[in-house]
């Protein structure tokens, strides 16, 4: 499994926001994000749920999506966020 | 802990740690009686009413009157917003948020039906432009 993580919910208006800038910056850096949609795919779902107290200090005490986690620094990104601010959270 | 409560003159019921003052219906002074789960549920099953999509807009609709808050005019937004709230309940049995994971505690998860007490997000609370975290509610 790749360490890059987006959490995400087919609905949420944040999600759909930030699909594009997830596919620009796959495109122009080459760095793999592992999509995942979290409503609809029970497995998911309860992947995010084991990641709970790593992302909801950090994510105003819930699970929010979308949530950006980079599974071996823990590093977290919740919302929505500007591409570059993305991409350094991507490349670190 | 909350329990259940029966106006013991129009039968309405509560539930909460304490009863209503004054009986919302009948505008009675302390007419609450504690009652059973089992009495409670006899009570509100009375009714069979249904919330469709159509109806949850108006209900939302009435519950921003004399509210700070609006319905956001995106209306794109709104119906992205709504078919997710529909199928959570479809799914899980319950309105929850689109843009946040219920955590399978169904006591803490009622935190995530919407509408939800948005007015304690950091995006709503104390925000000009403040709207719920989903924005479906902004701020007038
Ligand atoms: S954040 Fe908005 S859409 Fe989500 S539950 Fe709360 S009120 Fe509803
Ligand atoms: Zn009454």
């Amino acid at each position: 499994m790749n360490n890059l993580l987006m959490f995400h919910g087919r609905e949420c208006p944040h999600c759909i926001v930030m699909m594009p800038i997830v596919d620009r910056l796959e495109n122009e850096t080459g760095i793999k994000i592992e999509r995942l949609e979290v409503w609809h795919n029970e497995k998911n779902a309860d992947l995010m749920r084991s990641y709970r107290e790593i992302i909801e200090p950090k994510c105003g005490g819930q699970l929010r999506t979308p949530t950006f986690m980079n599974t071996e620094t823990n590093d977290i990104l919740c919302g929505e966020v500007k591409y570059e601010e993305l991409k350094d959270w991507a490349s670190e | 802990m909350k329990k259940y409560w029966r106006c013991h003159v129009c039968s309405d019921v509560h539930y909460g740690v304490n009863p209503p003052e004054l009986c919302p219906t009948c505008k009675v002074l302390n007419a609450f009686v504690e009652i059973s789960s089992a009495e409670a549920e006899k009570i509100c099953g009375i009714a069979e009413t249904t919330m469709d999509e159509v109806e949850f807009c108006d209900a939302i609709e009435r519950f921003t009157v004399g509210n700070k808050f609006q319905i956001n005019p995106d209306k794109n937004r709104v119906k992205t917003l709504l078919e997710g709230i529909f199928q959570n309940e479809k799914n899980y049995g319950m309105k929850y948020c689109p843009c946040r994971l219920t955590t399978k505690k169904f006591e803490e998860d009622l935190k995530l039906v919407c509408p939800c007490n948005f007015r304690i997000h950091d995006t709503y609370k104390d925000k000009e432009d403040g709207e719920c975290w989903c924005g479906l509610f902004i701020r007038r």
